[in-house]
């Protein structure tokens, strides 16, 4: 089997390393490319043993991955935070949208169908206002950490409240979005409109749908990348 | 306690008190002007007259996390070599917090 280079091996290790952040490992991987030859050449030559001692000076791959961990959890978890809020603002906005809609069109729901509008429309606004509620405070929480240069215990259980506050805000979002859905759902079911009128409608649950659904995915994301890095930290 | 002892502590000293400086000695190495992180390690090395013994790799999070803070801004290049280099600088912010500790 031919002799890998030690520079080649090391840049591939450090790259597994840093998975949960595959940008931030592209980038370290090209900075530390530059840096390793640099050192070999400083040595003299480009041997397999000058690149070994080049390697060996830089330091653990693990070690060096497990130093950028905290500023990558740090960044991801407050990228969910801001998406929270982000979300929020867009569910309003079409929420309003629909409602002004619906006053143009004056297409109210039927006597029949308002008793359970009102049931929906309750749980939709209490969801709402909880998602809003715990995601601006999990951002604001979030936003205020500073990165440590040594990632210890604190730092651990002050991303987990983040993370923590991102679900419980992510939750009563979705619920809200459901909310919406069957509300928005309802009123078709007597008066069947023209397809032309409901469309403003079903974009606007549309909207809201996908920005739920980026929220989930981003947070999810962060958790993995979380479980990923917490194995590099020290106990 | 012979002279060569009580200067070996002296040095093993001044590398936990750099170890724990690590970012204004970050700042204080690019004051002089943008460096790639090599550089950096070299600047640092040459100040610290050999005291510096962290692994070099230590530098780089070092950066980013300077970065991150809004003290340094950095750019990609392309060094003689033809390869990709990120060079780093100090900000404004940067300057002034640098200024600051040093004042202090």
């Amino acid at each position: 089997m031919p002799q890998r280079a030690p520079v080649a091996d090391y840049l591939d290790a450090l790259t597994r390393e840093l998975s949960f952040d595959r940008p931030l490992a592209h980038r370290v991987r090209h900075e530390v490319e530059d840096h390793l030859w640099e050192a070999t050449a400083a040595d003299g030559d480009a041997s397999i043993e000058a690149q070994a001692r080049a390697v060996r000076s830089f330091g653990e791959a693990r070690e060096i991955a497990g130093q950028y961990a905290a500023l990558s959890l740090l960044r991801q978890a407050r990228r969910s935070g801001a998406i929270i809020v982000l979300a929020s603002g867009a569910l309003y906005i079409a929420m309003r949208g629909r409602v002004a809609w619906y006053g143009l069109m004056q297409w109210a729901l039927s006597d029949t169908l308002q008793p359970v509008g009102k049931v929906v429309l309750a749980i939709d606004r209490t969801a709402y206002l909880l998602a809003f509620l715990r995601g601006s405070l999990g951002w604001a929480y979030i936003s205020s950490r500073r990165v440590s240069p040594r990632f210890h215990a604190g730092c651990r259980a002050q991303l987990r409240r983040g993370l923590l506050l991102a679900i419980a805000a992510a939750c009563p979002m979705v619920v809200s979005v459901i909310a919406d859905a069957v509300v928005t759902a309802l009123r078709p079911l007597e008066e069947r409109p023209h397809v032309s009128v409901f469309l403003i409608p079903l974009l606007s649950i549309a909207i809201e749908v996908a920005f739920a659904a980026v929220l989930v995915i981003a947070i999810g994301k962060t958790l993995r990348n979380t479980r990923r890095a917490s194995s590099l930290l020290p106990s | 306690m012979t002279p060569s002892i009580a200067r070996d502590n002296v040095r093993a000293m001044e590398g936990e008190m750099l170890k724990g400086h690590l970012d204004l000695i970050v700042l204080a190495a690019l004051s002089r002007g943008p460096a790639h992180g090599y550089a950096v390690i070299q600047e640092i090395q040459r100040r610290s007259g050999g005291a510096f013994v962290l692994p070099e790799g230590t530098i780089y999070p070092a950066l980013h996390r300077l970065e991150e803070a809004g003290l340094l801004g950095s750019h990609w290049t392309t060094a003689d070599s033809g390869r990709q280099r990120r060079v780093y600088a100090l900000t404004k912010r940067g300057t002034r917090a640098l200024a600051d500790q040093r004042a202090i």
